[in-house]
């Protein structure tokens, strides 16, 4: 009898905490389940191998974008200027400036520039307490200004072949802008788990007040995730001008990009200072977004409706994180 | 017992910086761009500036309680389509258009206030829902603005150009509001201290909700306007109103961390912002270097604001 | 049952009957029962924790009793917040103010029953009225300033003065003359004895011994939470009155003190915590722990957090030494995370905001003392054995480290934060109220702890309110009174009556000095 009992019990037990792992696990993972299972139900030839790859490279170049982002708002505060440094390197790669040298050089340039205005996002924050929303908000103007005025005068050309290898290459059937996109994802999921910084990280997005008062040179690692932003973001300009093969001045990347990264983030898990989602989570947000937008095209909605539906995306994440909370 | 950490004297966000900013503008502009003094540049001016007056007096009222409102550019194009709509009445599109508006800042102070959404996030949510449907409604800018309108909007009675009307209606009126009312009273109560305010007995999550009304409502008077001196709809036309209100306010000297600010403040910063614009126009500036300039320009103002906290 | 006469009638305004209060574990009020009187000026006052506040708070609206009632004028009485209280007729001054920086005087004191008229401010009587009011306070300010530039002292008597606008009948004062100087005591005295005749009802919170003298006419003692006396003010002296204060049973929770000790760890050469403040001088040595005792808001934060770069002092000489014995100066005004990498560990008062990762788990929390000075990119060292073993040394009962520390007792929850410092290896530890909020179990674990931790070469800088906390571990008590450092006695020969007499009299009794030795 007590040993039914015990395994009953313990049944009962790990069915509990299973739903509550499930219930804790952010709407990324179930929000992918459902649209899944929605297209099984309308558009069942979206469910196969040749799609879920044409996802993943569509996906990239956000993924990047969303892993620095997820750091950042992480540590409470926020990154709004990859839109920008998207635009920009989208405009070094491919415009005349730098055609001369060879790809590798422009990629290094590239990452140069996205590191440069991370970094200078991160000193102003933490050396002048400017609101990181302001900052790199003005950031991404000042970028989009600067990259759409040279490109009136020069205008941008084709992507380097180096580029266009890592946006829309291949190796064999596996693209290979998923690659490097999961080339980055897993060793910063586990370095953020394992390393000193990662650790850090997690006690200023808890309590900034007790990180300094515990001796965490909290101002330093605010700074770092915002360089580190601006590199993914680099990285994810280059992805994404690899995918597209030629420049493109086109502002309106560069809100998309911002407005999903905060989406991908939030539907990951990952909220102002905490939550229970790290790296994973907005991954699978990134991958969730590509395919709900590709879902909606082929039921032929247009621009207006992705705005619509983009907005109330971040807006039902947010009010569900917001309940949660209460 | 801690006591203030910085000694404040005044709440209006004016100081020698603020006014003298525009002054030097005019008298840099007057100097050096040619065609500046001119009576139609300064009507240009006035009718360039009126919108962004308008929208930048609601912004600046979510900021007194350390709030944002990135909205206000799409509800402006929104209104201007609205009003635009071939064969719409006034008597329909203009109560449709102020009950859109309530809608908005009713949704965005109830995510912020209730629900606890930081200010960014829940206004890009709108102003990105507000785009699309605005798309919806017209994709591209045409339409018909009734003659009346037109008329409120863009002419003159008696050489005093209507956008200065409007303007200084809505600056009188937010005035009065601010300064003579229990609303506006309790609106810097909850922007210096909102611990302290609710204590004192004043409903700070209504307050901050009915902020981001009047800013909402002030965005649809902005694109009444717009809409009635383009004479049509626009459904790009408010796109930088929004980062250009808080550059605007924070120009007057209004602090985002809440408390301190007010009309002058807005209508200050926005005369400057104004003069930075039209005399890149005048000097032949790239009109979107133009806009990296105002960047740049927000980021020494946000960065010249005291504040306690990193980050958000 | 208190049984004070009064000068004018006996009318019974104010009355609590039977009033607890518990906080968790802590039982701040015990069954108290409390009258107030008409045209009477009621002192009501203990040591740290006696009480006070909370008795004050629940007249406030801000807390509500657990058990027991509260009524105004013969009606029984429940509020719900300060505007409620007020409405009744009941005024509170805190002192914690809730002045609004950037509203004007006159509107501070109006904040939220503005005189109104045609829907709109009257500006005009609420100046005039203000003006009056600051007038009868004394307090040479006007009334269209912002409050944002008044200085403490300003501050308080426009706090006073919003209690009066409001024409409540009853008046609470907590603490109110702890920023004023000598006029303005005097004309706060002046304005007390007005609305004394005016028939007002006046409760005086304070430890001052001078003023309850010259104001009071009835005094209530409370101790722990419990009433010990009211007697009528005639019936007192400060002696008697001290005696009331203090004299509990000590509690058997304290290890024995140790009676060697080694070199300097600390010496503080000069400290100036803030502007205007008193300079301190003073050593701490190895093996040792040293108490800074005295009355809340005595100054003993602001040295202690001064001494971490937690506050930045104004002018400081600091020499830390370590346990091997370089010496090396500590900047405070450096900031507080250069002086933690030097071997130092701060406790902060309050755990929930300045001390532990809520929604993190004991693990995380105990293992970030081990990453300090770690540089960024390593590898975070696996610190499970070192966390099970700190946790077993604490007695940190947990159901496993991965809990998250929310959900620990307030006993546990100490624990982890020292359990952190452990972890980091400091040698020198400076804390702010060891047990607040901690059972007595707990609180007698964390005195061994501290206890081995000097035993085995550590310094220990401690704040606390609880006075037999201090006089049972530390080895020596420096006490402070206005920032100053006023006394210091040995741990063994540390008497409440001898700490209470250094920190509320002008000078210590010889009586009571040589009684000690």
């Amino acid at each position: 009898m007590q040993a039914y009992e015990s395994t009953f019990n313990s049944i009962e037990g790990g069915f509990r905490r299973l739903l509550v792992a499930v219930w804790d696990l952010s709407p990324a993972y179930y929000g992918t389940a459902l649209l899944l299972i929605a297209a099984f139900i309308f558009r069942p030839m979206l469910l196969s191998e040749a799609f879920f790859w044409v996802i993943l490279r569509q996906a990239a170049p956000l993924g990047m974008v969303v892993l620095g982002q997820s750091m950042v708002m992480r540590c409470l505060s926020i990154d709004l200027s990859i839109g920008g440094t998207v635009l920009a390197v989208n405009y070094i790669a491919s415009g005349p400036y730098l055609s001369a040298y060879p790809g590798y050089l422009i990629v290094l340039a590239c990452l140069g520039l996205g590191s440069i205005i991370g970094a200078i996002n991160g000193a102003l924050i933490t050396r002048f307490r400017g609101s990181a929303v302001i900052i790199t908000l003005a950031m991404t103007i000042i970028s989009i200004g600067v990259v759409v005025a040279f490109a009136r005068y020069t205008p941008p050309g084709d992507v380097p072949s180096l580029i266009r290898y890592f946006g829309s290459g291949r190796f064999g059937r596996i693209p290979i802008a998923p690659v490097i996109w999961i080339g980055f994802v897993i060793p910063a999921a586990l370095a953020l788990r394992r390393t000193v910084f990662g650790h850090y990280l997690d006690a200023v997005g808890s309590n900034p007040n007790a990180a300094a008062f515990s001796g965490i040179p909290h101002l330093r690692v605010i700074f770092l995730t915002h360089v580190f932003s601006g590199l993914t973001a680099a990285i994810g300009g280059l992805l994404l001008a690899g995918f597209v093969g030629t420049g493109s001045t086109d502002a309106g990347i560069g809100q998309d990009m911002i407005l999903n990264s905060i989406a991908a983030v939030i539907l990951g898990g990952v909220t102002f200072g905490g939550g229970r989602g790290r790296i994973l989570g907005p991954a699978v947000g990134a991958f969730m977004l590509t395919f709900v937008f590709n879902f909606l095209t082929s039921f032929g909605f247009e621009e207006s409706g992705k705005l619509m539906m983009q907005g109330l995306i971040i807006a039902v994440a947010a009010m569900i994180d917001g309940l949660k909370k209460r | 017992m801690r006591g203030f950490t910085v000694k404040l004297y005044s709440r209006s966000g004016l100081s020698l910086n603020t006014l003298a900013l525009p002054v030097v503008l005019i008298i840099v502009l007057t100097t050096t761009a040619r065609g500046f003094a001119s009576w139609e540049n300064l009507s240009n001016l006035s009718s360039q500036i009126a919108a962004l007056v308008i929208v930048s007096l609601g912004q600046m009222m979510v900021a007194l309680v350390a709030g944002l409102d990135l909205s206000v550019g799409s509800v402006i194009s929104l209104v201007t389509c609205v009003i635009a709509t071939e064969g719409g009445p006034l008597m329909l599109t203009v109560p449709l258009s102020l009950a859109i508006g309530v809608a908005v800042g009713l949704v965005n102070g109830w995510g912020v206030a209730f629900l606890g959404i930081h200010p960014i996030v829940m206004t890009l949510s709108s102003m990105t829902f507000l785009q699309g449907a605005t798309f919806v409604w017209q994709s591209i800018p045409g339409g018909h603005v009734p003659a009346i309108l037109s008329e409120i909007g863009a002419g003159q009675t008696m050489e005093v150009p209507h956008s200065l009307l409007w303007s200084a209606l809505c600056a009188v009126a937010l005035a009065v509001v601010l300064n003579r009312s229990r609303f506006g009273l309790h609106l810097f109560a909850v922007g210096g201290n909102s611990v302290s305010a609710r204590l004192n007995g004043v409903a700070a999550r209504r307050i901050t909700v009915s902020a981001y009304v009047v800013c909402s409502v002030l965005a649809v008077i902005a694109g009444l306007y717009l809409a009635a001196r383009i004479a049509s709809g626009d459904p790009k036309i408010g796109a930088s109103f929004g980062i250009d209100s808080v550059t605007a306010i924070a120009l007057g000297g209004t602090q985002l961390s809440g408390g301190i600010g007010g009309v002058a403040s807005a209508v200050i910063g926005a005369l400057s912002l104004g003069l930075i614009s039209n005399g890149m126009n005048l000097l032949g500036v790239s009109p979107f270097l133009q806009s990296a300039a105002k960047g740049v320009l927000l980021v020494v103002v946000i960065c010249a604001q005291r504040r306690k906290s990193v980050g958000l | 049952m208190p049984s004070a006469t009064k000068s004018h009638d006996t009318l019974e305004t104010v009355v609590a009957q039977n009033v607890s209060k518990s906080f968790g574990s802590t039982k701040a009020l015990d069954n108290v029962s409390i009258v107030g009187f008409a045209g009477a000026v009621h002192a009501i006052t203990g040591e740290n924790g006696a009480g006070k506040s909370t008795f004050m708070k629940i007249f406030a609206g801000v807390e509500k009793p657990d058990a027991g009632q509260i009524s105004i004028h013969g009606r029984q009485v429940r509020f719900a917040s300060v505007r409620d209280a007020l409405n009744h007729g009941v005024s509170t001054v805190f002192q914690e103010f809730t002045l609004l920086p950037n509203l004007t005087i006159a509107e501070n004191i109006y904040l939220g029953r503005e005189p109104m008229s045609h829907g709109l401010l009257s500006r005009r009587t609420m100046l005039g009225r203000a003006r009056d009011i600051l007038e009868r306070v004394g307090a040479d300010v006007r009334p269209d300033w912002l409050a944002g530039r008044l200085t403490l002292g300003e501050q308080q008597l426009i706090e006073i003065a919003k209690g009066i606008s409001a024409d409540a009948s009853v008046f609470f004062f907590d603490e109110p003359s702890a920023a004023l100087n000598k006029t303005e005591v005097d004309r706060l005295g002046k304005l007390i004895a007005e609305l004394r005749a005016q028939g007002k009802t006046i409760f005086y919170i304070s430890h001052r011994l001078e003023e309850i003298f010259r104001f009071c006419d009835t005094v209530t003692v409370l101790k722990d939470g419990k009433h010990v006396a009211t007697v009528p003010r005639e019936s007192l002296d400060e002696d008697r009155l001290v005696t009331l204060m203090v004299g509990r049973p000590m509690q058997d929770l304290f290890p024995p003190r140790e009676p060697r000790f080694g070199d300097v760890a600390l010496d503080v050469r000069s400290l100036i915590p803030q502007e205007g403040a008193q300079e301190v001088r003073l050593q701490l040595r190895r093996g040792e722990i040293l108490g800074l005792a005295g009355l809340e808001g005595q100054g003993q934060r602001e040295i202690l957090r001064s001494l971490v770069g937690a506050i930045r002092p104004q002018k400081s000489d600091i020499i830390k030494i370590s346990r091997d014995g370089t010496a090396s100066r500590l900047v405070p005004e450096a900031g507080v995370v250069s002086c933690l990498s030097m071997g130092i560990g701060f406790i902060p008062e309050d755990r929930k905001t300045e001390g532990l990762y809520m929604d993190l788990s004991i693990y995380e929390n105990v293992a970030l003392g081990r990453l300090r000075g770690l540089s960024l990119i390593r590898l975070a060292p696996g610190v499970i054995k070192l966390v099970s073993e700190i946790m077993e040394r604490l007695h940190l009962q947990a159901r496993s480290v991965r809990q998250p520390v929310a959900s620990l007792s307030g006993g546990n929850q100490q624990k982890v934060m020292l359990g952190r410092w452990f972890a980091a290896g400091v040698d020198t530890l400076l804390v702010e109220q060891p047990t607040r909020g901690v059972d007595i179990g707990a609180k007698a674990e964390i005195y061994k702890q501290l206890r081995e931790f000097t035993a085995s070469g550590g310094a220990v800088l401690m704040i606390s309110n609880e006075i037999t906390e201090i006089i049972g571990l530390c080895d020596r008590i420096i006490v402070v009174r206005h920032g100053r450092l006023v006394g210091e006695v040995t741990g063994n020969s540390a008497t409440e009556e001898l700490l209470m007499e250094y920190a509320l009299k002008e000078t210590v009794s010889n009586d009571t000095l040589h009684a000690q030795s």
